[in-house]
C-alpha cells in the first residue's frame, strides 16, 4: 500500500539514498586520512622519522575536495529527501480526501469526525516527517554506526573489539531507558487528560463554582490532578536524564580502553598514533549515529502507528452503489416510504416497517421523542444510509436507482445543526445555487428571516463566518442554513428540526414566507412543538421506530393519545377545554 | 563530523519535553525588563536548587574543558614525544570524563525538578487566578486560548529555563574555556579553527531569512487546509446535500498543492542547514588536521595536541550552533510568560463585605437598576421589581431582551452599573459575594456536572449534605430511575462533564443537585434544549417541586412552565413592559397574550 505511493516518486528516494552514502562515506573516509597526516606527515613514520610537508598540504587538499563533496551530497540528498518525502504526502493527503468524500454516513460514523480530520492532518504529517526521516535517517545512522565500526576493525583489530563489547551496553542503556519511560507514557497521557478535562469543565463551568461557592474545592481537586501529572512527568524526565550521561561515561570508557591498548600495540608496532587519534574519532561518529537513532525509533513507532491509522481511510472502499436514474421523472415532489426498516450498523433498530407517502405539495411534520427516529427517518430520503428493509421512492423512483448526484439535486435540506463553513456568509448560502444572482441570494435569506439580521451586520452578505459558523448565533445559523436550502428551490425541502433556536414570531413568519417562496415543494418539518407542526396537511407521530399516528391537527388531537399528551405537556389541560 | 542538531533533536524530542526547531517564529515580548524580573522570582524561590545546578554547570564544564587536554598528552605519551606514565594519565583523564558525565546527570535531574516545581506553581496560581476572576474574564476571552495560557505557555517557559537556559549558561563557559585554552595551546591554530564559527553565522543568516519567510506561509497554508478538513467533515452532510464534493475535492487539492510546493521550499532550506553545518564541522576538522599537521612539524605542536584541537574545536562549535536557537526559544517563552502574567495580574473578584443577615424571609428587590455589558449598550435599564419571600416570579421575552443577564446580577457575576438590588432591604453590593452566593441556588441552561461521583456532585452546593438528604432530593427531582441504573450507586463517576448520561437528566441532576443545596433563594434558567416529553414532563415536575415555597426567578422559555406563578413579568429591552398574573395578563391582551398567542397559535398571526 505505502509502495504504491513511495513507487511515484522512487527515483527521488533512490537519488536520496545514493546522496546519502556518499555524504556519509566521506564522513568516514576523513578519520583515515587524519591518521595518515599524523603518521606519514608529521610523525613520517614510513619516512624514517622525517615529517613531510608536502604530503600535509596533498592530504590537507584532498580531505578539502572530500568535504565539500560530501557537504555538496549532503544537500542533494535533503533535496530530494523532502522532493520525495513531501510529495508523497501531498498524494496521500490527497487521496485520503478524495475517499472521505465518497464515503456513506455510516462509514463517517464509524471512523468518528474527530478521528478523520486527526488522521487528515496529524497522521499524514506524521507518515511524511517518517519518510523522510527514514530516507535520511535510517541510512546516515545505520552507516554511520557500522561503517565506524568497520572502519576501526580495519584500523586495529583491538579497537574494534573494544567498540564491540562496548556497542551491546549502550544498547542496552538505551533500551532500559525506552522501555521504562514507555510504560509511564500512557499514564501521562491519561493524567494530562485528566487535568485537562478539570480545566475545561472549570472554564465552562464557573458559574456553577461561584454560585456554589466552590473555589477552593476546584483549586483542591485542581491541585491534585496536577500533582499527579507533574510527579509522572518527573520520573520520566529524571529516566531521560539518565540516558545521555550514561551512554557518554561509556564513550569515555571506550576512548580510555583505546588509548591503554593503542599504547601497547603502538609498542608493538601494530599500530600509529594517528590511528588512535582516528579510532577515537570514529568512536564519538558511532555514538553520534546511535543517539539518532534512539530518536528515529521514537519517530518510526509514531509513524507507523499513523500510517496504520492514514491506510484505514485508503483501504475503504465506497459502500453505496450508484444507480443509472438520471433524476428525470415524470411526478415531481412525491415521497414514498414502503415497509421501511433500518438499523445502524451497530445493531441499533430504529424504524420498523414504515409505511408513509407525500404528495407532491404537501407539507408533513414529523413528530415524536428524542431519539425516536425522525432525523434518520428523513435521512433516507436523499440516501444518507440504506434501509435495511423496504424502500424508499422518490417520484415513484427507489433511491438506490438514481445517480447520487441526480437524486440530491431534488432535495434541499436544512439540518439541526446548521453547518456553516468558513467563507463569506453570500458563499454559504449559494451553496444552495452556485449560479444565483445577488438578488436570488437577497430574497430567499428574505424568505428564511435572515436578510434583516445580514444586512445589519457591518459587512453584509460578504461578513465572513468563521470557522463553523462561531460568529453567528444559533438563531442565525439557523436562518442562514435555511436560506440555503430555499435558494436551492428543489422538489422537496427538508427541515431537520432547523428552527429549534428561533422563538416562535420568527419561526411563524418564517412558514409563511416560505409557503410563499417554494408554493410547489414538498415541504417536511420534523419539530419539536406543535406549533410549528400544526398548519401542516400531514402529521406524522414517530414512537419506538413505529408511525404512531398520521393526520392532521384536528384528527391526532381526537384520536391519538401520543400527540395529546404532547399537546399538553406544550399546551396544557385548560386550553384542552376552550378548544 | 557529528550532526549537532540532530542529536540536540533526539534529546529534545522525548515526549514531555517541549521540542524546538532551529528555525520556528520567534515571539517576543513586550515588557522584556519587567517580565524578565517576574520569571526570575519565581527561580528565586527554588534558590537552592538553581545554586546548586549552576554549581555543576560550571565544575561539568571545568571537567569538559580540561579532559581532552589529558587526552592530548596521552597521545604524546603513546607517540613518544612526552615522558610521563600513560596509565596515570588515562587514570585520570578518565576519572575527569566520568566527572563531568556525572554532572550531566546531576544537572539533569535538578533542572527536571526545577522545571516541575515551576510548572506546578505557575500552574496552580494560574489555575487559582482563573476560579478567581470575575465571571466577566471568561466571559470575553476564548476558552481555548486560556486552556493553551495553562498548558503550553507554562510548559514552554519552565522548560526553556530549565533546559536552554544552563545550556546557554554552560555553552557560553564552554566556549570561554575551550577558546582560553585553545590560544593557549596555539593561537594560530585557534583562530584558524574560529574561522568555522563565521562560516555558521554566515550560513545561518542566509538560510534562516528565507526559512522564516516560506515557513509563515506555510503554517498559513497548513491552518487553511486543516480548517478545510476540519469544516468539510464535520459538516459532510450538508456537502453531500448539496453534491458539493467534486467543488470541494478540486479546492483542497489546490490548497494541498501549494502547501506542499511551499513546504519542499521550506524543508529544502532549513533541511540543508544539517549538511552544511555537518560540512562546516568536517572544514574545521580538515583545517586542524592540515594546519596542525603543518604547525607541529615546525615544533610547534604535539600531535597530542591535534587530537585535542579536534574534541576543543567540536566542544565549541556546538554551543554557537546552538546559540540562536537558544535565544529564539528563550524570546518566545518570555512572550509566553508575559502572557500568563498578564492573566494574573487581573483583579481578582472582590470578596469582602459584610455577611448577609440571617432571616427565614427572603424578599429580593431590584430598585432603577441599570446595566451594561459593554459601555454604551445597556442591556437592563431601570428595572424595578420586587420578588416577595417565598414567591415564585417568572421573566419572559424574547431572546436578548436581558433576562439571562438578571440572574448576573442578582448572583454578583456582574456588578450593577447603578441603582440597587436589595435581600431584605440589605444592598446586595454590601454584602460579601460568598455569602450571597452561600444563600442562592441557580440552576442554569447548560447543565455544568463535573467528572467526579455522582456524590460529590450532588453534595456540590452543600458539602455537608447527608445520604438521605441526597436520595431524597434525587426522589423529588425525578431522577432514582436514573440512580437504579447507574451500577455503583452514588458512587458511580459521571465521565467527561457528565456526557455517559442524557440532556434531559442532566437536567434533571442539576435541579437535585439545587435540592441538595437548599437555598433561601432558587433561580432556574430553565433549558430550552431538545428532551423528549415524557422527561420534559419530568423536568417541568421537578422544577415546581424545587420551587415550592422558596422565594424563586424562573427564566422561561417556554410559556407553560409558568403559568402559575406569583408573578410575570415580561421584558423586553432591558425594560419591563408588563407584569402581573398570567390572568391578568392575558386580559390586557399586551405583549404578553401576543407571546402566548404565537406560542399556541401555530402559524397564524
Amino acid at each position: 500500500m505505502m509502495w504504491k505511493y513511495i513507487r511515484r516518486y522512487l527515483p527521488y528516494a533512490i537519488l536520496a539514498g545514493a546522496f546519502m552514502i556518499g555524504e556519509v562515506s566521506m564522513d568516514l573516509i576523513q578519520p583515515g586520512i587524519m591518521s595518515q597526516i599524523v603518521d606519514d606527515g608529521v610523525l613520517g613514520l614510513n619516512f624514517g622519522g622525517v615529517g613531510n610537508l608536502d604530503l600535509i598540504w596533498k592530504l590537507g587538499l584532498q580531505m578539502i575536495c572530500l568535504v565539500l563533496f560530501g557537504g555538496l551530497c549532503g544537500s542533494l540528498n535533503n533535496v530530494f529527501v523532502h522532493l520525495s518525502g513531501q510529495n508523497i504526502g501531498n498524494d496521500m493527503r490527497k487521496d485520503c480526501f478524495r475517499k472521505i468524500m465518497t464515503f456513506s454516513f455510516p462509514q463517517i460514523d464509524r471512523f468518528g469526525t474527530g478521528s478523520l480530520v486527526t488522521r487528515m492532518t496529524n497522521d499524514i504529517t506524521q507518515v511524511q516527517n517518517f519518510i523522510s526521516q527514514f530516507v535520511r535517517g535510517m541510512i546516515r545512522t545505520t552507516m554511520l554506526t557500522f561503517g565506524s565500526m568497520y572502519c576501526m576493525f580495519r584500523l586495529n583489530r583491538m579497537f574494534g573489539y573494544v567498540v564491540l563489547c562496548v556497542f551491546p551496553l549502550i544498547i542496552a542503556v538505551m533500551a532500559v531507558c525506552m522501555k521504562k519511560a514507555g510504560s509511564l507514557f500512557t499514564k501521562l497521557q491519561e493524567q494530562l487528560d485528566t487535568v485537562n478535562s478539570i480545566m475545561q469543565e472549570d472554564v465552562t463551568g464557573i458559574r456553577v463554582i461561584k454560585a456554589c461557592v466552590r473555589e477552593i474545592y476546584e483549586k483542591l481537586r485542581f491541585g491534585k490532578a496536577n500533582d499527579e501529572l507533574i510527579k509522572t512527568q518527573l520520573r520520566v524526565l529524571i529516566i531521560f536524564a539518565f540516558m545521555n550521561p550514561i551512554v557518554n561515561a561509556l564513550m569515555y570508557l571506550a576512548t580510555a580502553a583505546i588509548l591503554l591498548m593503542g599504547n601497547v600495540s603502538v609498542s608493538a608496532g601494530k599500530a600509529t598514533p594517528g590511528s588512535i587519534m582516528a579510532a577515537i574519532t570514529y568512536t564519538t561518529q558511532m555514538l553520534n549515529g546511535m543517539l539518532m537513532l534512539v530518536m528515529l525509533f521514537q519517530n518510526i513507532t509514531r509513524g507507523i502507528a499513523s500510517w496504520k491509522r492514514v491506510r484505514g481511510i485508503l483501504d475503504s472502499s465506497p459502500e453505496l452503489a450508484d444507480g443509472e436514474q438520471n433524476g428525470e421523472t415524470a411526478v415531481k415532489g412525491s415521497i414514498e416510504f414502503r415497509d421501511v426498516s433500518f438499523a445502524y450498523p451497530d445493531g441499533r433498530t430504529v424504524l420498523e416497517h414504515i409505511d408513509l407517502k407525500v404528495n407532491p405539495g404537501e407539507t408533513l411534520a414529523l413528530m415524536g421523542e428524542t431519539g425516536c427516529g425522525k432525523t434518520t427517518l428523513v435521512s433516507l430520503i436523499p440516501r444518507f444510509y440504506d434501509v435495511t428493509g423496504g424502500a424508499v421512492l422518490v417520484d415513484g423512483v427507489n433511491v438506490r436507482e438514481y445517480r447520487q448526484t441526480a437524486l440530491r439535486g431534488k432535495i434541499a435540506m436544512a439540518l439541526q445543526k446548521s453547518e456553516l463553513f468558513s467563507a463569506s456568509v453570500q458563499e454559504n448560502i449559494s451553496w444552495g445555487d452556485p449560479k444565483a444572482g445577488e438578488e436570488e441570494i437577497k430574497s430567499a435569506a428574505a424568505a428564511a428571516q435572515a436578510d434583516s439580521f445580514i444586512s445589519r451586520m457591518p459587512d453584509g452578505y460578504r461578513t465572513i463566518v468563521a470557522e463553523r459558523g462561531m460568529s453567528l448565533s444559533g438563531g442565525q445559523k439557523q436562518r442562514v442554513s435555511i436560506a440555503r436550502a430555499v435558494l436551492k428551490n428543489a422538489e422537496i425541502l427538508i427541515f431537520d428540526d432547523s428552527t429549534s433556536a428561533l422563538d416562535l414570531k420568527t419561526e411563524a413568519d418564517l412558514y409563511a414566507a416560505l409557503r410563499k417562496a417554494n408554493p410547489h415543494s414538498t415541504k417536511i418539518i420534523v419539530a419539536q412543538r406543535i406549533a410549528s407542526a400544526r398548519q401542516a396537511d400531514k402529521i406524522a407521530i414517530l414512537e419506538n421506530g413505529h408511525i404512531a399516528a398520521c393526520g392532521s391537527h384536528e384528527e391526532l388531537l381526537a384520536s391519538c393519545p401520543a400527540y395529546q399528551a404532547i399537546y399538553q405537556s406544550q399546551i396544557g389541560e385548560e386550553d384542552d377545554r376552550h378548544e | 563530523m557529528s550532526e549537532p542538531r540532530d542529536q540536540k533533536l533526539a534529546s529534545r524530542n522525548i515526549p514531555g519535553m517541549n521540542r524546538h526547531e532551529r528555525f520556528v517564529e520567534v515571539q517576543h515580548a513586550e515588557h522584556l525588563g519587567a517580565t524578565l524580573k517576574r520569571i526570575f522570582a519565581y527561580f528565586i524561590r527554588e534558590r537552592g536548587m538553581v545554586v546548586f545546578m549552576l554549581s555543576v554547570v560550571i565544575f561539568g564544564t571545568l571537567c569538559s574543558v580540561y579532559a581532552p587536554s589529558l587526552q592530548s598528552r596521552a597521545i604524546d605519551t603513546i607517540a613518544g614525544v612526552r615522558a610521563g606514565n600513560l596509565l596515570w594519565t588515562v587514570i585520570l583523564m578518565l576519572c575527569i570524563y566520568l566527572l563531568h558525565s556525572m554532572c550531566q546527570l546531576l544537572q539533569g535531574i535538578v533542572s527536571a525538578r526545577l522545571s516541575q516545581r515551576v510548572v506546578k506553581h505557575m500552574r496552580e496560581e494560574l489555575f487559582a487566578k482563573l476560579v478567581d476572576l470575575p465571571v466577566r474574564y471568561l466571559d470575553t476571552h476564548s476558552h481555548g486560548d486560556v486552556m493553551s495560557r495553562m498548558t503550553n505557555d507554562i510548559e514552554n517557559i519552565s522548560t526553556t529555563v530549565s533546559q536552554s537556559l544552563p545550556s546557554l549558561f554552560s555553552g557560553v563557559l564552554t566556549i570561554i574555556g575551550t577558546v582560553a585554552i585553545m590560544m593557549w595551546y596555539c593561537w594560530q591554530l585557534a583562530f584558524l579553527s574560529f574561522a568555522t564559527v563565521l562560516l555558521t553565522l554566515l550560513a545561518t543568516k542566509i538560510l534562516s531569512g528565507r526559512v522564516r519567510k516560506f515557513s509563515r506561509r506555510r503554517q498559513q497554508l497548513l491552518g487553511q487546509l486543516n480548517g478545510t478538513v476540519e469544516g468539510m467533515v464535520s459538516g459532510y452532510r450538508t456537502v453531500v446535500a448539496y453534491n458539493r464534493q467534486e467543488k470541494i475535492t478540486e479546492d483542497f487539492c489546490q490548497t494541498a498543492d501549494s502547501l506542499t510546493k511551499v513546504g519542499i521550499k521550506t524543508d529544502i532550506f532549513s533541511g540543508v542547514m544539517g549538511p552544511v553545518m555537518n560540512c562546516i564541522g568536517n572544514i574545521g576538522f580538515v583545517i586542524i588536521a592540515a594546519f596542525g599537521g603543518y604547525f607541529s612539524i615546525h615544533g610547534l605542536i604535539s600531535i597530542g595536541v591535534i587530537s585535542a584541537f579536534i574534541v576543543y574545536a567540536k566542544q565549541f562549535s556546538r554551543p554557537i550552533n546552538e546559540l540562536a536557537q537558544v535565544y529564539g526559544q528563550l524570546q518566545t517563552a518570555i512572550a509566553g510568560a508575559e502572557r500568563v502574567f498578564t492573566v494574573l495580574d487581573e483583579v481578582d473578584e472582590d470578596q469582602s463585605g459584610e455577611r448577609l443577615k440571617e432571616s427565614e424571609q427572603m424578599e429580593v428587590t431590584f430598585q432603577n437598576v441599570n446595566f451594561s455589558y459593554e459601555p454604551g449598550h445597556p442591556v437592563i435599564q431601570d428595572f424595578t421589581l420586587t420578588v416577595p419571600s417565598g414567591k415564585k416570579v417568572a421573566l419572559v421575552g424574547a431572546t436578548g431582551s436581558g433576562k439571562t443577564t438578571i440572574v448576573n446580577l442578582l448572583m454578583r457575576f456582574y456588578d450593577i452599573e447603578s441603582g440597587r438590588i436589595c435581600i431584605n432591604g440589605q444592598d446586595i453590593s454590601h454584602v460579601s459575594r460568598d455569602d450571597l452566593r452561600k444563600n442562592m441556588a441557580i440552576v442554569l441552561q447548560d447543565t455544568v456536572l463535573f467528572s467526579d461521583t455522582l456524590r460529590q456532585n450532588m453534595k456540590y452546593g452543600n458539602e455537608a449534605a447527608a445520604d438521605a438528604q441526597i436520595a431524597n432530593a434525587m426522589q423529588m427531582s425525578r431522577c432514582d430511575d436514573l440512580l437504579k441504573r447507574l451500577s455503583h450507586g452514588l458512587e458511580s463517576v459521571l465521565v467527561g462533564s457528565g456526557e455517559n448520561i442524557s440532556q434531559g437528566q442532566r437536567q434533571l441532576l442539576a435541579i437535585a443537585r439545587a435540592f441538595v443545596a437548599d437555598p433561601k433563594i432558587l433561580i432556574l434558567d430553565e433549558a430550552t434544549s431538545n428532551v423528549d416529553t415524557r422527561t420534559e414532563k419530568a423536568i417541568q415536575d421537578a422544577m415546581q417541586c424545587v420551587m415550592k415555597d422558596r422565594t424563586s426567578i424562573v427564566i422561561a422559555h417556554r410559556l407553560s412552565t409558568i403559568r402559575d406563578s406569583d408573578l410575570i413579568v415580561v421584558m423586553d429591552h432591558g425594560q419591563i413592559v408588563e407584569s402581573g398574573s398570567h390572568d391578568q395578563l392575558l386580559a390586557q391582551k399586551g405583549k404578553y397574550y401576543d407571546l402566548y398567542m404565537t406560542q399556541y397559535a401555530g402559524f397564524a398571526t
